[in-house]
């Protein structure tokens, strides 16, 4: 699902990735670890094409994405749903309509709109929030907006930045428990954080990294 | 489609959302392309009053005193046949007096003291539409300056030639302004565009990470310049259509004390509809250049 071969990717000639090799199959829950400054927002960042590897290969679904086309980037990313650190929610726009927005994009009907809409909410449970404005919502409530956002197009994959950042544990436990649900349905997800807790929480690989390489890699711990 | 809604809807947000600066670009825009206005509407009018003068122009052939009927008659004929010849009028020494009397009748006393009728008899020749150009007109009054019993051939033709050659002018002066203000156009609406992009930079970036295509993206401010530019337009020919009507309204009554009623025309409305395209298209050109430094940013 996931390939990346020796790949190297420079912040002005200093290396954030130093050739890493990794490989996460389909269905897999894998937690990407390491302190502030390991390299995870990179290695997501490279994965959703908003950067470029400076060398190396990634293959997402046996597509070469670091040769791709930058007018093929946008249909790439409609097959993954990404949940980022700061959730990133139009302010003035409501929870529906913001989770409306990657099918608007697709130009969707509106009938198949609501009912994806309504599908993705009842997922995170937020259905009753969906005419609010997210400034309106808990941290807990908007990351739960940002999930049904990143999963109302049934993507093959999900990448998170950081979910739970600024999440207390209990809180934090929940929005896992939501990620394992997604991903016994099938979604395959790559989940960046810092905070060990949330390894206890999900038991999975976890794969490591610790300036900008590669420092372990340990098999689902099912 | 849901999309076409939705770009449109967004568009008149942003428009909204900033009224301040739409306002002023919209204001801005309209001086500007009203500027550009007053010198198409004085070429306008110059134009067609110097077609209207060519399309009058006569060349008056006037004749001996002693040409006797029957030469009358032979030079009535020969004109007719002249291919630069559209209409023939003859004006009689009678007419032509009556005439000179009813056009100055206070100078009634400048006749009574010569007797005898002192004006020739002429023919008015109208010109054909072929043969109205200067070098044209030269060579054919030469020719008929020969003819026996023609004693002098006359055309009002300079002064309306040297205002064809100011017309030219004018028209290079409204070219250079016209490039000069549509600059100044595209430049405003541009910065008015960079500021909507700039307040929404964040929205732009998540627009991009869930997938939308460059083109989704832009649309919105595409059509937001060419509103803008349109409206400025409206606005513009608003101010142009006022102060038009002032200037007839307060210019009017001096311009006929001296003997000239200029016969002013507003834009037809078919140059009005080109004016809100044109706004409209330098709208968009502005837009295009406000986005395509958002790609530089981006890079
Ligand atoms: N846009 C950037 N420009 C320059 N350096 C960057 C940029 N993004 C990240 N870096 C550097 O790359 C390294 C890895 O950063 P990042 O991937 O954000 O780490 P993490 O997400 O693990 O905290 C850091 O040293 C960071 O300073
Ligand atoms: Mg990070």
């Amino acid at each position: 699902m996931i390939q990346l071969f020796h790949v190297w990717k420079y912040y002005a000639k200093r290396p954030a990735l130093c050739d890493i090799t990794l490989q996460i199959e389909k269905g897999e829950f894998v937690l990407l670890m390491g302190p502030s400054g390991a390299g995870k927002t990179t290695l997501l960042r490279l994965l959703f094409c908003a950067e470029r590897a400076d060398e190396g290969q990634i293959l997402i679904q046996n597509k070469n994405v670091a040769r791709i086309k930058p007018s093929a980037v946008p249909y790439l990313r409609r097959t993954m749903g990404f949940v980022f650190q700061d959730f990133r929610l139009l302010q003035k726009k409501s929870v529906f309509d913001n989770v409306a927005l990657p099918l608007l994009v697709q130009g969707l009907s509106s009938f198949d709109i609501r009912r994806k809409v309504s599908e993705a909410l009842k997922a995170v449970g937020l259905e009753h929030k969906k005419e609010s404005r997210p400034a309106m919502l808990s941290a807990g409530e908007q990351q739960r907006a940002c999930i049904a956002r990143a999963i109302v197009n049934s993507p093959l994959i999900l990448l998170a930045d950081e979910p739970t950042g600024n999440m207390d544990p209990d809180l934090s436990a929940e929005i896992m428990e939501l990620f394992k649900t997604i991903n016994a349905r099938g979604t395959t997800l790559l989940i960046a954080t810092h905070n060990r807790q949330v390894v206890e929480q999900v038991k999975r690989r976890v794969v490591t990294l610790a300036e900008g390489k590669l420092a372990s890699d340990v098999g689902a711990g099912q | 489609m849901k999309r076409i809604g939705y770009m449109i809807r967004e568009a008149l947000t942003n428009i909204r959302v900033n009224q301040t600066t739409t306002i002023i670009a919209i204001v801005t825009m309209a001086f500007t392309l009203a500027c550009f206005g007053v010198f198409l509407l004085l070429y306008l009018n110059l134009r067609g009053a110097v077609g209207a003068l060519q399309d009058d122009i006569k060349v008056i052939v006037y004749l001996h005193d002693n040409l006797s009927a029957q030469g009358l008659a032979d030079l009535q004929q020969r004109l007719t046949g002249e291919p630069e010849a559209a209409a023939l009028a003859y004006v009689s020494k009678e007419k032509a007096l009556a005439d000179f009397r009813t056009q100055f009748p206070s100078e009634q006393s400048l006749l009574q003291g010569l007797g005898e009728n002192p004006l020739p008899a002429s023919f008015e020749v109208t010109l054909a539409p072929r043969y109205r150009s200067a070098d044209s007109v030269k060579r054919w009054t030469d020719r008929l300056k020969a003819i026996p019993g023609v004693a002098q051939v006359q055309y009002s033709r300079d002064w309306i030639d040297n205002l064809a050659a100011m017309i030219g002018y004018v028209e290079l002066a409204s070219v250079a302004v016209g490039l000069l203000l549509a600059a100044a156009s595209v430049t405003i609406i541009a910065n008015t565009i960079r500021l909507t992009l700039y307040a929404r930079r964040e929205e732009i970036e998540i627009m991009r990470l869930i997938g939308a295509t460059g083109a989704f993206i832009k649309i919105p401010y595409l059509l937001e310049g060419a509103v803008l530019g349109a409206l400025g337009a409206l606005l513009a020919l608003a101010l142009l259509k006022s102060g038009f009507e002032f200037m007839t309204v307060h210019l009017a009554g001096p311009g006929r004390v001296l003997g000239l009623t200029p016969k002013l025309g507003f834009f037809p409305i078919q140059v009005s509809v080109w004016l809100v395209l044109a706004g409209l298209s330098l709208g968009t050109v502005g837009s295009l250049v406000s986005l395509v430094g958002l790609e530089r940013s981006r890079a």
